[in-house]
């Protein structure tokens, strides 16, 4: 039957589709039962809804990550272990090198020999005091002398008591090496212009001052730094491995 | 608002057997679990991706991010139908990657699943109507994706995938009626280009 008069094709739509306003559109459903065109695309509209609903899953072409990736755990802020790194690193170092430094001064002669001389000369106070020491039970008879400088003031006191005569030339000679020697000796020098009994102690003083200094360059080995320089430095090894493996914290 | 996903057909992604157990798990944060359930709807979730978006690689980009969102989400999970639930994600992440994609238009590279025929299931009762049924839903996709995009998106969402009109609308942040128009003026499209395969629709 001709029907020119068709109802919108989005109400035919919506009734091909079972839209429940169109469903219950009575003047729409009759229409479409006497109209083959509105029959045909109702149907056809039919067909498609169920074809479209019956659309199978599709499979990706590559495959999926099915999990996020787990969040790395932020990793807990060592200051500490830091701190502690940079302040042994350097510690470490010092004491291997003092380490290293020591074991070579102690086990090259040449070298002992060199550090016994400095060492003598660094301490050559205390060395000429230990020296002097027999001197202060010598007989008191000579007056002290105030004016003599460092290193010359045991022997001085111990110039009377040998009695030593007529070394003035001597007397010259150890003040000339004083002075060499950096030995600030105004005594020494007093000796050599002046005379008598003054003169004659102080020169001997300096006699005795050379000899002592000579003595002091000859100390035995025990006396080097070296031992001392390795010792400290395995120390130091040693304390900064330690506090290290205590403070730092280790991994596992 | 009806939940027309519910109506999934027999050959869309059944349910798993022991799937509410599997969801408790999952949402208690067992990543195995999950993964099950991603791997079980997977193909749902690309599908309609791939029908959306009409581009594989975004397909398969948006069917990640769903997946992304769906474990974020999975804790606040309610009960209802799974699928459903996974499908809504799937469709939000598509139409976030398509409004990107429409800032920024780029031509698509060629589609290897396109024209690629399915093969018909040996094993079905009636292979010719198996084979039948195959050349139709492969004709349906080609026409599908000769839609415009706005036509496409409303009829995907509602008539492949059972979605309202009002959650369409909601989705696609158009007014209801603008909506009803694309799927009824999308519907009449497809009739056109399914024409010269009217006689697959009858066997």
């Amino acid at each position: 039957m001709l029907n020119f008069n068709h109802p919108d094709d989005e109400r035919l739509s919506a009734l091909a589709f079972r839209d429940t306003d169109a469903t219950a559109d009575t003047s729409l459903t009759a229409h479409v039962s006497s109209c083959d065109r509105c029959t045909d695309l109702v149907n056809d509209l039919g067909a498609l809804r169920a074809s479209l609903a019956e659309l199978p899953d599709l499979q990706p072409s590559r495959p999926l990550r099915l999990l996020p990736e787990v969040e790395a755990e932020p990793v807990a802020v060592d200051r500490f272990g830091g701190w502690a790194r940079r302040f042994f690193a350097p510690v470490l170092t010092a004491g291997a090198a003092l380490a290293m430094v020591g074991l070579v001064g102690t086990t090259v002669p040449a070298l002992d020999g060199m550090a016994s001389s400095a060492g003598g000369q660094a301490d050559s106070a205390e060395s000429t005091k230990a020296v002097s020491e027999p001197a202060a039970e010598a007989p008191e008879e000579a007056a002290p002398e105030p004016s003599v400088a460092l290193g010359a003031a045991a022997p001085s006191e111990r110039s009377t008591a040998e009695g030593a005569d007529g070394l003035a030339a001597d007397s010259a000679d150890a003040s000339a090496s004083a002075a060499a020697d950096g030995f600030a000796d105004p005594s020494a020098t007093t000796a050599t212009e002046g005379s008598g009994e003054e003169t004659e102690n102080r020169a001997l003083a300096s006699d005795e001052s050379n000899s002592d200094r000579e003595a002091m360059t000859q100390l035995p080995a025990d006396r080097s730094p070296w031992p001392m320089v390795l010792f400290t430095g395995v120390a130091l090894m040693v304390a900064a491995a330690l506090l290290r493996w205590i403070l730092v914290p280790r991994a596992g | 608002m009806t939940d027309a996903l519910e109506r999934a057909p027999a050959n869309r992604t059944p349910p798993l057997p022991d799937e509410a157990a599997v969801i408790a798990r999952a949402a208690a944060g067992d990543r195995t679990a999950f993964a099950q359930l991603m791997e079980h709807y997977q193909g749902a979730c690309y599908g309609l991706a791939r029908r959306l978006l009409n581009d594989a690689d975004q397909a398969a980009d948006a069917t990640q991010d769903a997946f992304i969102h769906a474990y974020k989400a999975i804790g606040g999970y309610r009960g209802g139908i799974f699928r459903s639930w996974l499908l809504r994600i799937t469709a939000n992440a598509s139409y976030d990657i398509m409004r990107r994609a429409q800032r920024r238009p780029s031509s698509p590279l060629p589609d290897p699943e396109e024209g690629a025929p399915e093969l018909p299931d040996a094993h079905a009762v009636d292979p010719v109507a198996e084979a039948t049924r195959s050349e139709l839903y492969r004709h349906l996709e080609v026409a599908l994706r000769g839609l415009p995009e706005d036509q496409r998106t409303a009829v995907v969402l509602c008539d492949v995938y059972g979605m309202d009109y009002n959650e369409v609308a909601a989705m696609t942040k158009s007014a209801l009626g603008t909506v009803k128009s694309r799927i009824h003026r999308g519907r009449l499209r497809l009739r056109a280009l399914m024409a010269e395969h009217r006689e697959l629709f009858t066997r």
